[in-house]
């Protein structure tokens, strides 16, 4: 069991990581926090992609004029971790500009307050 | 007669639906006669009531569904990691004959010698290509959030921001970083074949670059180097160069001509680095002062 | 170098618990901009420096300062408690 953690550590780590992110996604009142937690997803799912392609002893992929035949790296994950992190950020900024206009509109960002505050321009 | 008759039933009809009562029997359509008797409205006090007690009811088991929720994935996902092949090997399924290719090949096929960039640019360029829509669209709507109109006085609610002067400490570090920081943007952009970076790290550099001189000398010194037009322009051009260069790569055979595509390689990392170096700047400007 | 892994990966989920519980969202957003240098090192060590260099300026850099200014548009800076 405990041989299995330690074999695997980046994997059982990026799944923990990804708990704390789920638990602050949906937990979370403030609606900063809840794209903090969502960031830390983003992260886990990285961290794993990132894992999974690394080879013991590898060096990284970039194939030059090395006299010996070294052992790469898989360049696959590192490829679509890099083309997440920077969508990772597209979405952030979008969620972030939607918050300061929510802001902007009922002068606060907790999620309950929020609410009792649409219900009451519903009416 | 016969006329007569009818027009009075007509009259009867349209006096009593004027009236709201409900249509004779005989007269109704079978789905009219389905149709429930209406229940008393429930008053105003009492549909409040039962809608703050359901909200609140949804708030009380709300925390503890999520928590049991959240605690049952983490359960499953750990079970799935334990039983994935280890950590580090060589032999791992994720390891097959795609990165091997990629690995051998990559380089006379896309002339990279950086296999992460050669698979960005080259062998799943269409992906990035997308992702750089993506990044586009996002300065778009970013900017109908937060842009504001030019011509509107300050509002109320849209209180203009305060331009603060720049810090002193701020100023002097700025002032030898930024070259620095644009050089080896510059470097990660023109040298993503043989070194790591590429159009993703070098366009964050260079959009960083842009950041610091707008946060260290004020948006006039920012606008000079890159107006609105200027920024609209290359935003553009950007997208449509990477576009029509990875047609035109794909056109004349990414598989097969050999040392050709180097220097296309080269364009289409630029294009990249500039979407995304704009993208970057456009957020940055947006969020502090509501304009490019 | 190990122990080193070890250490990282301990002060990645010591930070990713501790961002969003931290009281003001100025600590909890310099938390999470820390989480993401630990991953930056971390990807380092695991051979991505195309990783390493695009989470040290994207994920520390701009989202860090995304969240700053959002923080200063919401006011949430200025109050010394939770905002």
């Amino acid at each position: 069991m405990l041989e299995d953690i330690l074999q695997n550590r980046y994997a059982v780590t990026a799944v923990i990581l990804f708990g704390v992110g789920f638990a602050n996604l949906m937990l979370q009142q403030n609606l900063l926090r809840k794209v903090l937690g969502f960031n830390i997803m983003d992260a886990a799912i990285f961290l794993l992609l990132a894992s999974l392609g690394y080879i013991d002893g590898g060096v990284a992929p970039i194939v030059g004029d090395r006299g010996f035949d070294p052992l790469y790296i898989n360049p696959i994950p590192s490829g679509l971790a890099l083309t997440g992190i920077v969508v990772s950020v597209a979405i952030t900024a979008f969620a972030l500009a939607l918050i300061q206009r929510i802001y902007r509109r009922y002068g606060t960002i907790e999620l309950r307050e929020l609410l009792e505050l649409a219900k009451k321009e519903d009416d | 007669m016969h006329e007569d008759r009818r027009d009075k039933n007509l009259r009867r009809r349209l006096t009593s639906w004027v009236d709201g009562e409900r249509e004779p029997k005989d007269q109704t359509l079978f789905v009219m006669e389905q149709r429930p008797p209406r229940r008393a409205r429930q008053t105003e006090e009492e549909f409040e009531r039962k809608d703050r007690d359901r909200l609140q009811k949804f708030f009380n088991w709300y925390p503890a569904a999520a928590a049991v929720i959240c605690l049952v994935m983490v359960a499953v996902l750990l079970i799935a990691v334990m039983n994935m092949p280890g950590f580090g090997q060589a032999d791992n399924p994720i390891n097959n004959e795609v990165s091997d290719r990629y690995l051998k090949h990559g380089r006379e096929e896309t002339g990279s010698e950086n296999a992460v960039t050669a698979m960005i640019v080259g062998y799943r360029g269409f992906d990035t290509f997308g992702e750089s829509c993506v990044m586009f669209l996002a300065v778009a709507a970013v900017m109908i959030l937060l842009a504001r109109e030019e011509h509107r006085p300050a509002d109320a609610d849209t209180e203009e921001p305060e331009e603060e002067r720049a810090d002193l400490i701020l100023e002097q570090a700025a002032r030898p970083l930024i070259p620095f920081m644009l050089l080896i943007a510059a470097y990660m952009l023109l040298h993503s074949e043989t070194t790591p970076g590429g159009g993703f790290s070098g366009g964050t550099l260079l959009g960083a670059g842009l950041i610091l001189t707008s946060a260290a000398f004020g948006a006039e010194s920012a606008q000079r180097l890159l107006s609105r037009r200027q920024y609209s322009a290359v935003r553009t051009f950007g997208l449509l160069a990477y576009g029509l260069l990875y047609g035109a790569y794909i056109f004349i055979g990414a598989n097969g001509l050999q040392n050709h595509l180097t220097r296309l390689f080269l364009l289409l990392d630029l294009a990249v680095g500039l979407v995304v170096a704009c993208t970057i700047y456009g957020f940055y400007a947006l969020f502090s002062r509501g304009r490019i | 170098m190990i122990v080193l892994e070890y250490i990282l990966l301990a002060g990645v989920i010591g930070c990713a618990i501790a961002a969003p519980l931290c009281r003001r969202l100025l600590a909890s957003v310099i938390v999470y901009i820390t989480m993401a240098l630990l991953m930056a090192v971390l990807w380092a060590l695991l051979q991505s420096p195309d990783l390493a260099i695009t989470e040290a300026a994207v994920g520390a850099g701009v989202t860090g300062i995304l969240f700053l200014l959002t923080l200063k548009r919401i006011h949430a800076l200025r109050d010394r408690s939770d905002a």
